[in-house]
């Protein structure tokens, strides 16, 4: 950047300005040259993002399928408001039973949901791999394309089905307490 | 008359001055600034000059049919304060940018609110797919500027999840509504 242009036509003007602000003008002309260059360089064409520096790598294909499908009300890391059931070291402990696998695919927002049976299942995998992976028994076997079609045919009583599964880990010793499932209402799942 | 001034070209000057003022009436001096003010207004009408904004214009549409989003085809990456920034393809409501807040961030005084619908835009620049975060900015009254309705992956109120007709300021402090952000969350490989 040029710190003083001085137009011929004006000197008795602009000169003595020059004079006075001059090194002001060319710490100023400093200053934003370092900053431009201290700004890192982001991977989107944006006018925020290039003052930003934000750099995004690309999510995998699970991963975006939760970011359309989950994440605007179970959040980015799996937790939310107490309106919403936390996933995050939770929903492993589901498929420590049978009727616990089951009963994770054929919640509403996962049977109902518009994506394919094979979109589901890879959801599914992703997510208890990513956000219970502790909870996961250690013979978790990942759901198939299959398994997952046949599921989500059937429709559940959701929120009994639930307290039941949950009592059934309690019995089984699956889980140290019944509060680490529990929801702030009865009629949530 | 012997020139007062003594540097060369301020005696030029001065001989200018002296001659114009000799010459020329106030009445004449005004109605040319008139004649120069009126032709430099009109030099913007002329072809040439639109051309050159055209080419250097940042809020000018991409060519039409480029991309499979209509919204895309006009979108531009530079003003959020515009309807057509790349990131409102499915923004209905204020935008944040013109109530005092950014693109992804709420004005002082309103909150974000924790829950969020997502949806994915294409950026007109590198042609890829970003998904953005539709997040509502809650506790003050309807921001009332910047009007935008982009629509697309827009579902009727009875898919809640992927509506934007609805206020998503669930789980926030406030349920009121006063504009919506659009915050980068990932990009699509």
């Amino acid at each position: 950047m040029t710190p003083a242009i001085v137009p011929s036509a004006l000197p008795g003007v602009v000169a003595p300005l020059t004079a006075r602000y001059g090194v002001a003008m060319l710490l100023w002309a400093a200053a934003s040259t370092a900053q431009a260059q201290n700004a890192p360089a982001t991977n989107v064409p944006d006018a925020i993002t290039r003052k930003t520096g934000l750099h995004l790598e690309p999510m995998p294909r699970a991963a975006r399928l939760y970011a359309e499908n989950c994440q605007g009300c179970h959040g980015p890391t799996g937790v939310s408001v107490t309106e919403i059931p936390t996933l995050a070291g939770r929903i492993g402990y589901f498929a420590r039973t049978p009727e616990g696998r089951r009963y994770l695919v054929q919640v509403p927002n996962v049977a109902l949901n518009p994506s394919s049976d094979q979109d589901i299942a890879e959801l599914m995998n992703w997510l208890l791999n990513t956000y219970s992976r502790a909870e996961l028994p250690k013979d978790f076997q990942p759901y198939s394309t299959e398994e997952v079609a046949l599921l989500r045919k059937a429709r559940i009583d959701v929120a009994a089905d639930r307290r039941r599964i949950v009592e059934q880990l309690l019995v089984l010793e699956q889980i140290p307490s019944a509060d680490v499932l529990a929801t702030p209402h009865s009629s949530l799942y | 008359m012997k020139p007062i001034c003594t540097s060369r070209f301020d005696r030029l000057i001065e001989n200018l001055s002296r001659t114009a003022a000799q010459r020329l009436s106030r009445r004449s001096f005004l109605s040319h600034c008139g004649t120069w003010l009126v032709a430099a207004s009109a030099i913007p009408l002329l072809p040439v000059s639109r051309q050159a904004q055209a080419s250097d214009n940042p809020h000018k549409p991409k060519a039409a049919g480029k991309f499979a989003s209509e919204f895309a085809n006009h979108a531009q990456t530079t003003d959020p304060t515009k309807c057509n920034y790349w990131r409102y393809c499915s923004s209905d409501g204020y935008m944040c940018a013109c109530c005092g807040g950014g693109p992804s961030t709420c004005p002082p005084g309103t909150s974000p609110s924790p829950t969020s619908w997502v949806g994915s835009c294409i950026n007109p620049d590198d042609g890829k797919t970003y998904l953005i975060a539709y997040r509502d900015c809650c506790g003050q009254d309807s921001c009332g500027r910047c009007s935008c309705l982009g629509q697309e992956g827009d579902m009727p109120s009875y898919r809640p999840q992927v509506n934007n007709d609805i206020v998503w300021c669930f789980g926030a402090s406030s349920m009121v509504y006063h504009c919506s952000s659009a915050g980068l969350v990932g990009l699509v490989e």
